[in-house]
């Protein structure tokens, strides 16, 4: 997440000002904004431009990529993924669904307590700067790291957090724990990040209007309704559109902390995906299911953007 | 009033503990002998400091280099975060101020990209790093990364903000369209560089699923699929486990702690200002 | 279209990566020692465990002898290893030579990682005979030889004796049969202890699940490798004895992966049906006594799942016949060496299984009371793909309890039997 693409929902390009100097272009011929250009598009086209196009090539065959023999396979690729009881429709639905279950689970809550952190760390006081860094700090330390440690804390069998409530929960190797283990790990780890977007937002509040609302007998819950939730706005779609992609691409926790367990339950699309690629040599199936996942993420947030805007306009 | 201070600061506490508890579990677990690290129920406290877990990681026969993973990691990081600057950055700047046939062409290809779900590019771009000869080396994850539409997007809103007098004047005294650029232009857009930089980097640091697929050699490997190494299948020892993962974090941490209020303040930025 | 007729189309900066001919071999030179200019080997492996320094040991040993041969030896995750091997061999970043799985080398042979190696045992004078014979023809694919034994890991059936000598179990004398280990679990059971823990992992609930299939007369596929078998009443009935293991209160309810080791090691289970690489493990957990025995024999026949590591060479894209000759000298040194045997395996040659230095190691010598009954699975490439795919999850489905013993296998059948037939195709065998 961070870099997520989504930024321009909410904000409209103003039109750009060309400088024009007495109605002439200065300073510039014609082959100088290419030169400007060029070293980004070299690879944006070699890196983002080809391989849109070249994935969908390579999803048109059975694409092993250790093999010198790559044949036309048509759309068999896509179609098996639709024929019920293919053998990969069924791991590949299956997986789809982890995904789901995960971002339903997990985008609430990674939208929701932050707020809540954020709102407690939105008044001066000593130390402030302290806990926001502590909050944030799980983030840097990546996946890899918050994965085996949670793995360890979670251990059914040895792992603190039994020792701790005196259970034998099967935190990572049954469901429904194995869920709960996901999106808890997930929230500890990324929740300060998005706590630090919504504290941002919180300061550039103007508090006269809080005043205003207070002067107008309002209490702290109406207040809150009435005055932060609605200057948040902006920045609520935006933590929401790129919770939702960074939920939705979620991969390495249950590839770390559960390896799919119970019964591949929590194998993720993503994971899938890359075992397809990558482990038994099917790129072109890959790729093919690739841009499936992808149709529906690109429909998600085009809801997501049209949810937000119909509100906007009632407004 | 009163009432309220201590809600806040028992909130704090609570969640203070939900955070540090973990990484203190970590540490702890570092200095214990494998066997300790098993055992149940847990100990808190190692009954016996050992480093017997941090010297096989260390050990020279060991074959989980982690500080040259971490020294990959870094190179892989700030890489990338360069090379989105200096390519980013004079795209956005012609795209913001300079009128051309097919402008609108490029940048809305360009925007279209970033509705792209990043799954897409795995398997495509595999085959392409591949055909370039760059498996198994930094370049591999590295520019694939870095050439993602974000930074050209984000800038060239950033360029556009900024007011035309300056660079007016400049050119009225017949400074070239780079010298404008790179005297006027970059010079003010200090922050927003920064900001991208630092995104950029945190972005790469925590990326997991590509460098796990095009980097094979454990010398070659960068933090993320090398800590992975450590957990093998029919062995887990969680005092190795935690041991890496304290020398992986120390590094991060202590420079996070340094420089925590940058980096804070660049991702408030990503959702304040696009 | 080729794809680098189709990127030189698109982006006319690629320089293909070259095809390579499908069936590869080389020359290895003549003769058995290395008298060459100063070589450097790259040799990987998957050791990430204790098992990691005594191969270390033992390439170091080799350097000794061989003054002008270094190895680099690289340790990664065997998990990743057999996605990692072929793309960096095709990426020309690969090694000389590597170990592999044995049902690994069908896949790689098809895909051109590996060499045929006909010529390098015709040299050594390596004949089925001087191995164990199952193992030895498992190393080889379509009528070529591309592996050369270095060991055999098998299963074997570990008990913790303190445990048992607590519920007033015999630890000198482990159970044999069906009737003698059920008593033992229902005996232990009395005492509050459950003895054997169930996995739904590969790790250890396939392998255990593969044995039992053996010891009731079934087979994971036809011989050809085209379609399932495990589905055949003798899988439902190995499965079902697995199963009733946890419906018997023998074993806990979803355990985790490794819980079963770790359990063994704390003294909160007494067997474990675990494999040869456990030896160093146990062997090095302090306060841990342990003892080994072949597996007791719960169906028809005498079995045990077995896996063998295999040397294997590597293609390269301008093959060095220096490097080629002092990786054979360093196969026919390692495989004769008794010394990997340290590290829990039984090796593959029998000159040095029934060498005086290994007669030495207990624990070994009684997995290798097992060889001749020791089962290795079918080789068709993309196989271990299909079962990581299909049974392995039937598996974990039935000791869960999430589906019928019958419904999983049927099911997981089904789905591989469709996958064989893809791999078919694709690798047009």
């Amino acid at each position: 997440m961070g870099t997520g693409a989504l930024e321009q929902l909410k904000v409209r390009p103003p039109a750009a000002k060309r400088i024009a100097v007495r109605g002439v272009e200065r300073g510039m011929r014609s082959w100088t904004p290419w030169l400007f250009l060029a070293p980004y598009l070299v690879l944006f086209t070699l890196f983002v431009a080809i391989p849109v196009l070249y994935g969908l090539w390579m999803s048109l065959h059975n694409w092993d990529q250790f093999l010198d023999e790559k044949p036309w396979a048509g759309l068999s690729n896509y179609t098996e993924l639709f024929r019920p009881g293919s053998a990969k429709a069924g791991p590949f639905w299956s997986a789809m669904r982890a995904t789901g279950i995960f971002t339903v689970l997990s985008v609430p809550l990674l939208v929701i307590l932050p707020l809540g952190v954020a709102m407690l760390l939105n008044e001066r006081f000593r130390g402030r700067s302290f806990f926001r860094a502590m909050y944030f700090a799980p983030y840097v330390l990546g996946v890899v790291v918050v994965s085996m440690v949670f793995r360890f804390l979670l251990d059914p069998n040895i792992g603190a957090l039994n020792h701790l409530l005196g259970s034998t929960t099967p935190w990572t190797t049954a469901l429904p724990w194995a869920w709960i283990s996901l999106v808890g790990m997930t929230v500890w780890w990324t929740m300060g990040f998005n706590a630090v977007i919504y504290l941002a937002g919180l300061q550039d509040i103007d508090s006269q209007l809080y005043e205003a609302a207070k002067v107008d007998g309002a209490n702290v819950w109406q207040r809150f309704c009435n005055v932060t939730l609605p200057a948040l706005r902006p920045v609520i779609v935006f933590v929401v559109t790129v919770t939702i992609l960074a939920s939705a691409n979620v991969f390495g926790q249950s590839y770390l902390m559960t390896q799919g367990a119970p019964e591949k339950k929590t194998r993720t699309a993503i994971m899938f995906i890359a075992e397809e690629g990558f482990q038994d040599f099917n790129l072109g199936s890959a790729a093919a299911m690739s841009y499936v996942l992808a149709l529906f993420l690109m429909a998600l947030s085009a809801g997501v953007f049209f949810f937000f805007r119909r509100g906007e306009d009632r407004r | 009033m009163k009432a309220r201070r201590t809600l806040r600061w028992a909130a704090l506490i609570a969640l203070t503990v939900l955070y540090v508890a973990p990484i203190l579990w970590m540490v702890l677990t570092a200095f214990k002998t494998e066997e300790e690290s098993a055992a149940s129920p847990p100990t808190f406290l190692p009954s016996q400091w050992s480093s017997e877990a941090l010297d096989t990681i260390f050990a020279s026969s060991a074959q989980t280099p982690v500080l040259r993973w971490f020294l990959n990691s870094v190179i892989a990081a700030l890489g990338t975060g360069a090379v989105v600057l200096v390519t980013a950055a004079p795209a956005a700047y012609a795209l913001a101020r300079m009128e051309f046939r097919g402008k609108r062409l490029v940048f809305g290809g360009i925007v279209a990209t970033l509705f792209v779900p990043p799954i897409i590019f795995l398997a495509p771009n595999y085959e392409i790093v591949e055909a370039l000869g760059w498996l198994d080396s930094l370049p591999a994850v590295i520019f694939p990364v870095a050439a993602g539409a974000f930074g050209v997007f984000f800038l060239r809103q950033f360029f556009i903000g900024l007011p035309l007098e300056l660079e007016e004047a400049a050119l009225l005294d017949g400074a070239s369209r780079f010298q404008v650029f790179t005297r006027i232009v970059l010079p003010l857009s200090k922050p927003a560089l920064a900001t991208l930089f630092l995104l950029t980097v945190l972005t790469n640091w925590n990326d997991f699923l590509w460098p796990l697929y095009v980097l094979f050699n454990p010398e070659h490997l960068t933090l993320s699929p090398g800590l992975g190494l450590l957990q093998g299948a029919n062995q887990t020892n969680y005092a190795l486990l935690m041991a890496g993962g304290l020398v992986a974090s120390l590094p991060v941490l202590a420079l996070f702690a340094v420089a925590q209020r940058y980096i804070i303040e660049g991702v408030s930025r990503s959702g304040l200002k696009g | 279209m080729s794809r680098q007729q189709f990127l030189f189309a698109c982006a006319a900066l690629l320089a293909g990566c070259g095809g390579a001919s499908r069936r590869p071999t080389a020359s290895f030179g003549t003769g058995t020692g290395y008298d060459g200019p100063p070589v450097t080997l790259d040799f990987w492996n998957g050791f990430t465990g204790g098992d990691g320094p005594q191969m270390l040991a033992l390439v170091e040993a080799f350097e000794k002898q061989h003054r002008n041969v270094r190895v680099r030896m690289v340790t990664s995750r065997w998990e990743d290893f057999y996605t990692k091997l072929p793309a960096a061999v095709a990426s020309g970043q690969g090694p000389d030579l590597a170990l592999m799985h044995v049902d690994q080398i069908p896949t790689n042979a098809e895909h051109g990682t590996i060499l045929a190696l006909d010529d390098l045992v015709r040299d050594l004078g390596l004949r089925e005979q001087d191995f164990a014979a199952p193992v030895w023809r498992a190393g080889a694919y379509q009528g070529r030889r591309y592996g050369v034994p270095l060991d055999m890991h098998p299963i074997g059936l570990y008990a913790n004796t303190q445990v048992l000598e607590k519920a007033g179990l015999d630890p000198k004398r482990l159970p044999e049969t069906r009737d003698e280990y059920e008593a033992a679990l229902e005996e232990l059971k009395g005492k509050g202890i459950q003895g054997h823990w169930v996995t739904p992992f590969f790790f250890t609930g396939g392998h255990q699940f593969m044995s039992l299939l053996w010891q009731f007369g079934g087979e994971l596929t036809d011989p050809a490798a085209t379609r399932a078998t495990w589905n055949s009443d003798a899988g439902v009935e190995a499965l079902e004895w697995l199963r009733s293991l946890i419906k018997r209160g023998y074993s806990p309810r979803n355990v985790g992966q490794d819980a079963d080791s770790i359990a063994f090691k704390n003294g909160q289970n007494a067997f474990i049906w675990n494999g040869a690489w456990a030896i160093g493990d146990y062997g090095s957990t302090e306060g841990l006594k342990w003892t080994l025995a072949p597996l007791p024999r719960i169906g028809s026949e005498k079995a045990a799942w077995s896996n063998s590591h295999n040397f294997t060479v590597m293609r390269q894209s301008s093959p060095d016949e220096n490097r080629l000759r002092a990786a054979k000298v360093l196969i026919d040194t390692i495989t004769k060496s008794p010394a990997w045997a340290e590290a829990g395996q039984i090796p593959a040659r029998r000159s040095a299984r029934e060498s005086p230095a290994f007669r030495k190691l207990e624990a070994q010598s009684r997995l290798a009371e097992q060889v001749p009954d020791l089962r290795f699975a079918a080789a068709a490439p993309g196989l271990s793909d299909v079962r990581e795919a299909t049974l392995d999850i039937a598996i974990a489905q039935a000791v869960n309890g999430s589906q019928t013993v019958r419904h999983a296998l049927d099911d997981s059948a089904r789905r591989a039997n469709e996958l064989l037939r893809l791999n078919r195709e694709k690798y047009a065998t």
